[in-house]
């Protein structure tokens, strides 16, 4: 029944207990998406909608309250092999080289032998620390650490890479130039073969430049609001971002993610229910 | 060097280069610490010489930094000198070896555990702050006088200082090292080596500094009191034969092994944590 589709979420419920008070805040409530095969998905939202929970819960990380999430027509329970996460915040292990980082996820999995520290280096050659692989984070910049992050992330070959607002920490610049130097490596052959994205970020313009398909969350708990097909060519180039079309799709997604930012819904009731659960939250 | 006039700013320029200290660092300004500490110590001994010259203290009972000198000297040139240093040093390294492959292990097993560190901590924190000494004639008693006795009380006295600094590591481990050591799917013998061991390294190394400092101490105390041999034994003897030259001579070597210890470790954290951020 998943033919063609590489993530199934099906009315999913997330969420965690507060350890101080026993609450249960939700996350996500009623969550129902699929995402197909070598499709590159964005999710956006308002911040604090549940976002990165869903994301730690399609990595295995969190555990799921109800509903159901299937990967490839099984069941998630815990992390695997076919999924890599490239982190918010890099978390390079600071007591290993470059090479070294992104050999450990090889490592972890048991996999680190001739080919793949070969295909560790030419990672590292794709996303452009070509001559650094021997340098120890404290002596990277900001964007550096992501690119390792990124090859740490690529290097198990995965199915299903999950990105955590990886570039949200970055400085506008740089920003700029790693999204464009992710879409170039997930545009390389040997990269793109047989994967599937799902990129979390609150940067509209992000999303579009880099998915096939944005898919809008509501404000917490979160629920899916719309997806909606970007319709760029590919290859994507720089340029692209401040097209037209692009800014259209833009225009279109802010807007959407305003209203849930702001809580101006068309519709009363649903309005009052969603103030009903951000105060359940707040005295939660 | 060129054709251009000077313009004042450039004289105001020169002039403050010339008030401020742009010259290459010297020998003196470079290690400007080490020598004060140096003429600290070397007047000390001068007064402390001038005091036996002219009579103010009495030789006999306080020795003398040129008689120590000379017991010094003496000792080394017949090699008396050595044994005792390597006493000295084999309990502090049986001791020391016993107290990382029990203290390091054990610490991060009670640092990721919460319910053990619940149970543990308070009993380590009273430990570590209950002078060691107290429970000296309860292991003698228990251990007799002879060299595990020793051991023991060096592996009391080095243990807790390291268990506490282990399992402050272990609970300050970053939870994002172990959610990438979850995400690709490490074993957790791999998280353990791999992942929680280098992430408190520096903790452990800090653990270690203060151990080594604790076991040396643990050392000469047992040997002072139950001894057959070491520094302190020789520190005890020389003193009750009223030989005070050479009882100061066996502190100095004491001194000199204390600094070479603490000095040696200090150097391993830097070489084995360089890449520690907060450094």
């Amino acid at each position: 029944m998943n033919d063609g589709y590489k993530l199934v979420v099906d009315d999913l419920q997330l969420g965690y207990r507060s350890k101080r008070s026993g609450a249960y805040n939700a996350a996500c409530r009623g969550l129902n998406l699929e995402i197909r095969n070598n499709e590159f998905v964005a999710i956006v939202g308002p911040s604090g909608c549940g976002k990165t929970t869903f994301l730690s819960a399609v990595a295995g990380l969190q555990p799921i309250s109800g509903g159901r999430m299937d990967l490839s027509g099984r069941p998630i329970d815990g992390p695997g092999l076919d999924r890599s996460l490239v982190f918010q915040h890099a978390s390079l292990f600071p007591w290993r080289t470059v090479l070294g980082n992104v050999e450990f996820a090889l490592q972890a999995q048991r996999k680190l032998d001739a080919t793949g520290r070969r295909r560790a280096r030419d990672l590292l050659e794709l996303v452009g620390l070509g001559g650094k692989e021997d340098l120890y984070p404290k002596e990277l910049s900001g964007g550096m650490m992501q690119r390792v992050n990124l090859a740490r992330a690529l290097v198990t070959d995965p199915e299903l890479l999950l990105l955590d607002e990886p570039f949200a920490a970055l400085d506008a610049q740089t920003r700029e130039v790693m999204q464009e130097e992710l879409m170039r490596v997930w545009q390389a052959d040997e990269v793109n073969e047989g994967k599937t994205a799902l990129f979390i970020t609150h940067d509209v313009p992000e999303a579009v430049f880099l998915a096939d398909r944005v898919i809008v969350f509501s404000r917490g708990p979160a629920h899916v609001v719309e997806s909606i097909d970007v319709d760029l060519p590919r290859p994507r180039r720089p340029e692209l971002k401040r097209s037209r079309e692009a800014l259209a799709y833009t225009d279109y997604i802010l807007d959407l993610v305003m209203r849930q930012a702001t809580g101006r819904e068309p519709g009363n009731d649903t309005g009052k229910e969603r103030a009903d659960d951000s105060a359940a939250a707040v005295t939660g | 060097m060129t054709a251009l006039r000077p313009s004042p700013v450039d004289a105001l320029r020169s002039s403050t280069a010339k008030g401020t200290d742009t010259r290459k660092p010297t020998r003196w300004s470079r290690h400007r610490e080490l020598w004060l500490g140096l003429i600290g110590l070397l007047s000390v001994f001068v007064l402390w010489q001038l005091a036996v010259a002219v009579g103010v203290v009495d030789a006999n009972f306080t020795s003398s930094p040129l008689g120590a000198l000379g017991s010094l000297f003496d000792s080394i040139r017949s090699g008396e000198v050595w044994p005792p240093v390597g006493a000295t040093l084999a309990s502090v390294g049986i001791g020391m070896a016993i107290t990382l492959v029990v203290g390091i292990p054990l610490g991060l097993i009670i640092g990721r555990t919460p319910v053990l560190y619940g149970l543990t901590e308070q009993m380590i924190s009273i430990m570590y702050a209950v002078p060691f000494v107290v429970f000296l004639p309860i292991i003698i008693f228990w251990f007799g006088i002879g060299g595990e006795a020793r051991i023991v009380i060096v592996v009391w006295s080095a243990l807790f200082p390291l268990l506490i600094n282990v399992v402050a590591g272990g609970r300050n481990l970053d939870p994002d090292y172990l959610r990438v050591s979850q995400v690709f799917c490490a074993s957790r013998p791999r998280t353990l080596w791999s992942v929680a061991l280098p992430a408190t390294l520096p903790y452990i190394l800090a653990g270690v500094r203060q151990a080594v400092g604790r076991a040396l101490v643990g050392a000469i105390v047992a040997e002072l009191f139950m001894g057959t041999d070491g520094l302190g034994y020789v520190v005890q003897v020389e003193t009750s034969n009223f030989e005070m030259d050479a009882a100061m001579a066996a502190i100095g070597v004491i001194a000199v092994v204390a600094v070479v210890l603490t000095r040696g470790v200090a150097y391993l954290e830097r070489r084995l944590t360089f890449w520690s951020v907060n450094d």
